[in-house]
């Protein structure tokens, strides 16, 4: 089945050779194709050649064009640093106080910083195998991108001491994600929402509800309201946020290995799919390979009778450098449990 | 606002100042602080009993999930507003020297959240904390941490890119001979207890607070 015959099947109930499996390969796509990480910066068609050549070369069931969580907030200003040959971070916000949130403007996505090359590549890798497989591009949420534009501790202090200043900046991050989310909609791919910031790592469950859950909310709406369905992935931990989550309309929740997936499955399980949760850096890129088989059929035995559904998938992005075997080992353990799942494969 | 008045005693003055430090209230620990001066108040017993232990009670907060991130750096900001004004006070030395901790995020990376709060209860614990921000090179941990007679480094890090610059400062050291010397310990999202064996570390801790119950006890060890 292509990952496309296997999603339709699944999601219609119907039999499917085996559950799909994401391991969120990002940058790992350079190793593929043996280029630096840096050489994605500016080039649409190499992040493109490059997704095309990992989803090939490891048959798992979602491309998502993803370099790191910065563009949008790059797009607006915010300084980004480019190592030669690893994930790009973030080196200064774009502003460092509330009285200059007036100063930000929303993305132009055909225009500002990367974004036109980032929209090129997942127009290209649709292009190339869209046909087959479910091809997504990853869009950072409103509050995300918010502390990227004026730095995380900034942004949570104000959130107890001048929380319209707050709302202000996620209004213009919300303003910008939805313009991106349409450019990524027309370009044939689905937005897929990371909101890493409203972890309860980082601000509390109440604060998510008044911060990070009437913009997610909106730009997930907009999403549907296109008829696509969304992906909601927010870090770490997260179990008070689950039901805040699935209300923002989100059809799937990706959930990190700092949550627990059975208890998730219990709480929203029968209101959302669920995603996860082998640990990308403990399992994934240190592990072994039998770890990694070993941690796969746990996830599965923990949500893979999840009432909307289970998608086999590592708790969050996968370093670069994580080894081919163990993305092999993740898929090879998926395709040996099978369909219809024996728990006896699960031991 | 406290409802702190002239009439009570240090006491009181000491739970007003930590009650200050874990309701957020700056302006309130300012001038519970100013007033503990005013009064001659002893500064050293002012910041141990009021603002120190304010921000452990917050650190148990943060620990039982009551307060986030936003909560505890509010907590922090009415502690050092107190201990800028109490500082200049303390009139008799500490029984002895402060240990050292050098602490920073290892090359590679700019979050530095985590090594914030780290370093925000190490303060608060009695530690005096050398701060070498973020982006730091392996080598100038190594050589702050002779520089200064520290005795334990505390290496941060979110990226899994840049997990190999923390085996860098151990073995760093190891090769200068200095091994011995320094008690090593790391954290941050991608770091587990196997890694931090597997590194040659010392320890490692899932959270700021237990980063530094693990200090204390490493400290002790180095001294």
């Amino acid at each position: 089945m292509t990952p496309i015959e296997r999603f339709a099947a699944y999601g219609r109930g119907e039999p499917i050779d085996r559950l799909p499996c994401v391991p969120i390969v990002g940058n790992t796509a350079a190793r593929v194709i043996g280029v630096k990480v840096s050489e994605f910066r500016g080039n649409g068609k190499l992040i493109a050649d490059a997704q095309v050549a990992a989803y090939r070369r490891f048959g798992y069931d979602v491309i998502r064009v993803f370099t790191d969580l910065y563009t949008q907030a790059e797009a607006m200003g915010a300084r980004v640093h480019y190592p030669d040959d690893e994930t790009a971070y973030l080196q200064a916000p774009a502003i460092d106080s509330a009285d200059r949130i007036g100063t930000l403007r929303p993305a132009d996505p055909h225009r500002d910083g990367n974004l036109p090359h980032h929209l090129e590549a997942m127009e290209r890798t649709v292009q190339a195998v869209g046909h087959e497989a479910v091809v997504t591009g990853a869009l950072t949420g409103p509050f995300t991108t918010a502390s990227f534009l004026i730095g995380t501790e900034t942004l949570v202090r104000l959130a107890l001491k001048n929380p319209a200043a707050v709302h202000q900046l996620c209004g213009i991050a919300l303003e910008a994600s939805l313009a991106y989310a349409e450019a990524i909609l027309d370009a044939g791919c689905t937005p897929s929402v990371t909101d890493a910031m409203c972890s309860s790592k980082v601000i509390s469950p109440k604060q998510f509800r008044e911060f990070g859950f009437p913009y997610l909310k909106k730009l997930i709406g907009y999403i549907n309201s296109r008829g696509r369905a969304v992906t909601l992935h927010i870090c770490g931990k997260t179990r008070g946020i689950w039901e805040a989550m699935a209300d923002t309309g989100a059809a799937c929740l990706s959930i990190d290995n700092d949550a627990d997936l059975a208890e998730a499955k219990t709480k929203v399980g029968d209101r959302v799919r669920l995603m996860g949760n082998v640990p990308p850096s403990e399992t994934m890129l240190q592990g072994t390979t039998a770890e990694v088989r070993q941690a796969t059929r746990r996830v599965i035995a923990q949500a893979h009778d999840n009432p909307k559904g289970f998608v086999v998938a590592s708790g969050c992005s996968l370093p670069v450098e994580t080894p081919f075997a163990n993305i092999d080992a993740m898929l090879d353990a998926v395709r040996e449990v099978g369909w219809p799942i024996r728990t006896e494969a699960l031991a | 606002m406290t409802n702190q008045t002239l009439s009570d005693s240090p006491a009181d003055l000491y739970q007003s100042l930590s009650d200050a430090v874990v309701g957020m209230d700056e302006d309130g620990v300012r001038a519970l602080a100013t007033a503990a001066v005013e009064r001659g108040v002893d500064a050293y017993t002012a910041i141990d009993r009021g603002l120190v232990d304010g921000m452990s009670r917050a650190g148990v907060l943060f620990e039982t999930e009551e307060y986030f991130i936003p909560e505890l750096l509010l907590c922090a900001d009415a502690m050092y507003a107190g201990l800028d004004i109490l500082r200049p006070h303390i009139v008799r030395a500490s029984t002895r020297a402060r240990q050292r901790v050098v602490i920073g995020v290892v090359e590679g990376d700019t979050h530095d959240i985590g090594k914030n709060l780290v370093k925000i209860m190490l303060d608060a614990s009695g530690f005096e904390v050398i701060d070498l921000g973020r982006d730091v090179p392996p080598q100038r941990f190594v050589d702050e941490a002779v520089a200064q007679g520290a005795e334990v480094i505390a290496l941060s890090t979110l990226m899994t890119t840049t997990m190999d610059a923390m085996a860098e400062v151990v073995t760093l050291l190891r090769d200068a001979g200095l091994r011995d010397r320094f008690r090593v310990v790391v954290g941050g999202g991608p770091i587990s207890q196997n890694f931090s064996d597997r590194i040659g570390a010392d320890g490692y801790s899932a959270s700021a607070p237990g980063a530094v119950k693990l200090v204390k006890q490493l400290a002790g060890e180095a001294a």
